[in-house]
């Protein structure tokens, strides 16, 4: 039998319900959609929708947000299907609605994003305790695959960009590379692990709070050193990785995001540095110069002409890799073992990514100095 | 008999708007060109501008330029455009 036939087509019905023949083995049918994103999914069933919208609150019709390019209706009907397809447990749905409102803020520019043609996909980042509670994975291979939640987390994520904001490849996402992080990118940060305050409280938030942090990124990029037993050099190998000229955020700044593995992190912090000396050592030592962004002209006067006003035009100048510590995001996640971190260039300036509460938790003016959190 | 499947796509709210009318010639018109702030988009719009000027004799020809390339141009920017030109050419290039 072809995949044509064993997909077979739709009728509607009562109630706009979307009915097939018996005979149609439904995994194929799923996979023929325009929509998918090229993996089974889980079968949608009533009941199952339902157990989602229960955990969204009920009202399956009331709208969440609308999600460009094509600004289809977010409800939470809708969105329970998304969840449902996606594989992820009810109890997920929370954290999933979280990033994709956070998504939704205009900041984040994400009707440019799906149609970009680089390659940025939303990297989800989740604090707090529900990292727990949901079993996410910010340890051993936290990026890679393994554990339900975190795949399943940023694979609803991306189906409802797919089906509901229309991001389908070649149509509204002109993506030339694409990167493998469109099919799932959520991590947790470390927080028991970490030598200092998590980031969610350090932008104010109260450590029983739960957040998301959306940015837009390119794909992580291994940072190695098992040299250095001082901060210094363990960030030198970092600033290496930021410092090339081929990255959207080396071209065009914005923000970036940085992940120090364990054992970096705890060996820079033991010579007493804190997050913010991190962030600075970081700014005042990556980047480029004007001559290198600009080829020297080799090829005219053409450079970003959203490059900040205050950098000098001239073959020398230092153009830092963004335009202020605070745009390096800075998280610590990963394995006991490893002498490992990695840096993740984000998109350019053309989005700022968004910090939001996953329940009704707002953030007050963050107890720190200098980096130093009061918990 | 039948299975039920559901479609997670959600309903797009749109209005149709209909396209300003064409102009049969360009002679003697008013030319707007918005330039998007893409690298090369400036380069682009400058060839067009020449190749099109050949054969063509524009009453004027205005530059404009967006804000960013990621955005829609600024309504007030398109208002000032749609006022004082019969035609536009946008940039898209990398």
């Amino acid at each position: 039998m072809s995949e044509a036939a064993l997909a077979g087509p739709a009728v509607t019905g009562d109630h706009g319900k979307l009915w097939v023949d018996d005979d149609v083995d439904l995994a194929e049918w799923y996979l023929a959609q325009p929509w998918s994103d090229g993996l089974p999914v889980v079968t949608p069933t009533p009941e199952k929708v339902a157990a989602v919208v229960q955990v969204l609150g009920g009202e399956p019709q009331r709208l969440e947000c609308r999600v460009p390019p094509r600004m289809g209706n977010l409800t939470r009907e809708v969105l329970a299907i998304n969840i449902v397809l996606a594989g992820a447990k009810p109890e997920y749905a929370p954290v999933i609605r979280a990033a994709l409102l956070a998504m939704a803020q205009p900041q984040l520019n994400l009707n440019a994003l799906q149609a970009s043609t680089h390659m940025a996909a939303p990297l989800v980042i989740v604090n707090g305790p529900i990292r727990r509670q949901i079993g996410m994975n910010a340890g051993c291979n936290l990026f890679g695959p393994g554990n339900r939640a975190n795949a399943t987390i940023g694979r609803a994520i991306r189906l409802v960009m797919l089906s509901v904001g229309g991001g389908i490849a070649g149509e509204l996402d002109k993506a030339t590379l694409g990167h493998p992080g469109k099919y799932t990118y959520c991590i947790a940060e470390n927080e028991e692990e970490s030598p200092w305050a998590p980031y969610h409280v350090e932008n104010g938030y109260a450590p029983e709070d739960s957040t998301v942090f959306v940015i837009p990124a390119e794909a992580p990029h291994s940072v190695t050193n098992h040299v250095a037993n001082d901060p210094q050099g363990i960030l030198d190998s970092m600033v290496s990785a930021m410092s090339t000229i081929a990255s959207n955020t080396a071209v065009a700044g914005g923000a970036c995001a940085v992940v120090l593995g364990i054992e970096h992190a705890k060996m820079i912090a033991a010579h007493g540095w804190k997050r913010a000396d991190v962030r600075s050592y970081l700014w005042s030592n990556a980047g480029n110069t004007f001559g290198a962004l600009s080829f020297n002209h080799r090829y005219g006067k053409v450079y970003n002409r959203s490059l900040p006003k205050w950098i000098t035009r001239e073959r020398d100048s230092k153009v830092p890799i963004v335009a202020r510590p605070e745009d390096i995001h800075l998280f610590v996640a990963g394995g006991a073992a490893g002498r490992f971190s990695a840096f993740i260039p984000g998109w350019g300036n053309y989005a700022a990514p968004v910090l939001r509460a996953i329940d009704d938790a707002r953030a007050t003016t963050a107890n720190c100095n200098d980096g130093t959190c009061s918990l | 008999m039948t299975q039920r499947v559901f479609d997670p796509c959600g309903v797009a709210e749109a209005s149709a708007k209909p396209r300003a009318p064409r102009l049969e010639s360009l002679e003697g018109r008013r030319l707007a060109v918005l330039d998007n702030t893409k690298w090369n988009g400036g380069k682009l719009l400058d060839a067009l501008v020449d190749q099109l000027s050949r054969d063509i004799r524009f009453s004027h020809v205005n530059r404009y330029k967006k804000e960013t390339f990621t955005k829609p141009a600024a309504p007030e920017l398109m208002r000032e455009i749609a006022a004082n030109n019969d035609v536009a050419v946008i940039a898209i290039a990398d």
